[in-house]
């Protein structure tokens, strides 16, 4: 059996206005992966490829050692998937959604269920339509999650949620995790939510992978120097700084493999180094977006 | 139906449209009723009634179980489910075609026998009944073909239009033909040519929109 619960070799897909290019992705078992990217980036239509949904035009798809999507109904059995725009039926109750689950799924677990009900504050005999958007959600998830899915993907899950919904969810997510044989799957572009639940982070733009790897490997490797510059001196350009903002004396420079002899570097050209900064994965995103965008552009 | 998969699919849409099929014959028992009362008026009321609960029921079904789950983005909450995008297409497929096949039979086979057992009543209306009750069944084929092969509302609501517009020309058109209209009091069912050939082309009807629908579920690939 293969260590990877998610592995994409070389994907895409094109449609008229967006092109999904080449990407290539591996989530191992038993690890929580953040995929964050702007709005139209690709997050979804990657999901959708990942689940058989839709069909590559190229490379290859496995999902819990099943090629995708000519095996998709046999992987379909251990993935819990749960999206943004996915909606329950409104005229009926979520003891109905459960029952309509139930019936499919050996796996069911009903006690969790009623762990779920009760966690997530819902009420079995209430009518979808009576819910509010976050109450949705977590009915969504219930089902998802009493199903005991061994890859669960998560795509935008706490969109519009108020703090203390997205807080809830986010915590059962992680709850989810102690078992160590599942694996999660999660899209956002909400950097903090990645970030609070993570063990790994992609960033996706304009259809293709613009970065993969350990959360915590990944927000070591990003710095910011905030440097003094006397007038006349030139910041010499480091390997490993991908961009530096000068602003009359003061100059930002922002490195993605930080090493801390750059400081010294920095220092024996005349500049003085004011700070040296870690960064939130909202700020690695944004960077990393902007420079891929420069790059593409160039 | 042997997927499990399919089976639990089709019984979700018997639960969710229950209350329409449940009006639909009730709505047809009332007119078959009020169409044993001994009075000319009430026998065309009950007529007209009894062919709008049937064609109400055919134009519904096929916009509120396969289109109305893409709109209202029920499809997204199945799809995840352990089926492809041709399974989801075939339990569509069987559940439109049985929740408007089992009213559709029932009130037809009813309003046969009780239209039948009135004294005025003779064989010779057999055939033109046959035509008459088909038309709603070639209607619903179109509205659910269109429905189910196109997934598109505005296909859809096309073919609705085109379908309800149309009975009331056809039955009107249908009666005129003097081979059909001159043997309505007949004592025995004649089947002639223009009757056989009015059957025959709601039959190759039904059967087209239904090869077209099958064909294009066969091509189907993506669920989105």
């Amino acid at each position: 059996m293969s260590d990877l619960a998610i592995e994409l070799d070389g994907v895409g897909k094109t449609y008229p206005y967006f092109t999904l290019d080449k990407i290539d992705l591996e989530l191992p078992r038993g690890q929580i992966m953040g995929l964050i990217g702007p709005n139209g980036a690709g997050k979804s239509t990657t999901i959708r490829i990942m689940l058989g949904l839709v069909h590559q035009d190229y490379g290859d798809v496995r999902v819990l050692g099943h090629r995708m999507p000519a095996e998709q109904v046999a992987a379909k059995w251990d993935i819990g998937f749960a999206s943004e725009d996915m909606r329950l039926y409104e005229g009926m109750t979520l003891e109905w959604h459960m029952n309509f689950i139930r019936s499919i799924y050996p796996s069911w677990d009903a006690p969790y269920a009623q762990v779920l009900l009760k966690r997530f504050g819902l009420r079995a005999e209430q009518k979808i339509k009576g819910l509010s958007h976050g109450q949705r959600v977590k009915a969504t998830l219930l089902l998802v999650l009493a199903r005991r899915p061994k890859l669960l993907v998560l795509d935008e899950p706490t969109t519009g949620l108020d703090p203390v919904a997205r807080h809830e969810v986010l915590r059962e997510l992680t709850a989810v995790m102690t078992d160590e044989g599942r694996s999660v799957l999660f899209s956002s572009h909400n950097t903090q939510d990645v970030e609070q639940i993570s063990d790994r982070i992609t960033f996706i733009d304009r259809g293709r992978i613009i970065d993969s790897m350990d959360k915590e490997a990944y927000l070591d490797r990003w710095r910011r120097f905030r440097l003094e510059v006397p007038f006349g001196i030139e910041l010499p350009a480091l390997p490993g700084i991908i961009g530096i903002r000068r602003d009359g004396r003061l100059a930002v420079a922002t490195s993605n493999a930080f090493a801390p002899d750059m400081a010294n570097a920095y220092e024996s050209t005349g500049a003085r180094v004011k700070s040296i900064e870690t960064m939130t994965l909202e700020e690695i995103f944004v960077a990393n977006v902007e420079r891929s965008r420069e790059e593409v552009e160039a | 139906m042997t997927n499990p998969v399919i089976r639990a699919l089709v019984l979700k849409d018997w639960r969710l449209h229950r209350p329409q099929i449940t009006f639909s014959i009730t709505a047809g028992v009332i007119a078959l009723a009020i169409l044993q009362l001994k009075n000319e008026i009430a026998f065309t009321i009950g007529a007209v009634w009894f062919f709008i609960s049937i064609i109400v029921l055919g134009s519904g079904l096929p916009i509120s179980n396969v289109i109305n789950e893409r709109k209202k983005q029920n499809l997204a909450f199945l799809m995840s489910l352990p089926m492809s995008a041709a399974q989801y297409a075939r339990a569509k497929l069987i559940s439109t075609l049985g929740m408007f096949l089992v009213p559709w039979v029932t009130l037809v086979i009813a309003a046969s026998i009780l239209v039948l057992r009135r004294p005025e009543t003779t064989n010779g209306m057999i055939p033109v009944m046959c035509i008459l009750f088909g038309l709603p069944l070639v209607g619903f084929s179109v509205v659910a073909g269109a429905a189910l092969a196109s997934e598109s509302e505005g296909w859809t609501m096309g073919a609705n239009l085109v379908c309800n517009s149309s009975y009331g020309l056809g039955w009107y058109l249908i009666i005129r033909i003097p081979a059909i209209n001159g043997n309505l009091k007949s004592p025995v069912a004649i089947w002639n040519s223009p009757v056989l050939m009015i059957l025959g082309g709601e039959v190759a009807t039904i059967l087209v929109m239904l090869g077209i629908t099958f064909y294009m579920q066969s091509r189907k690939r993506d669920f989105i």
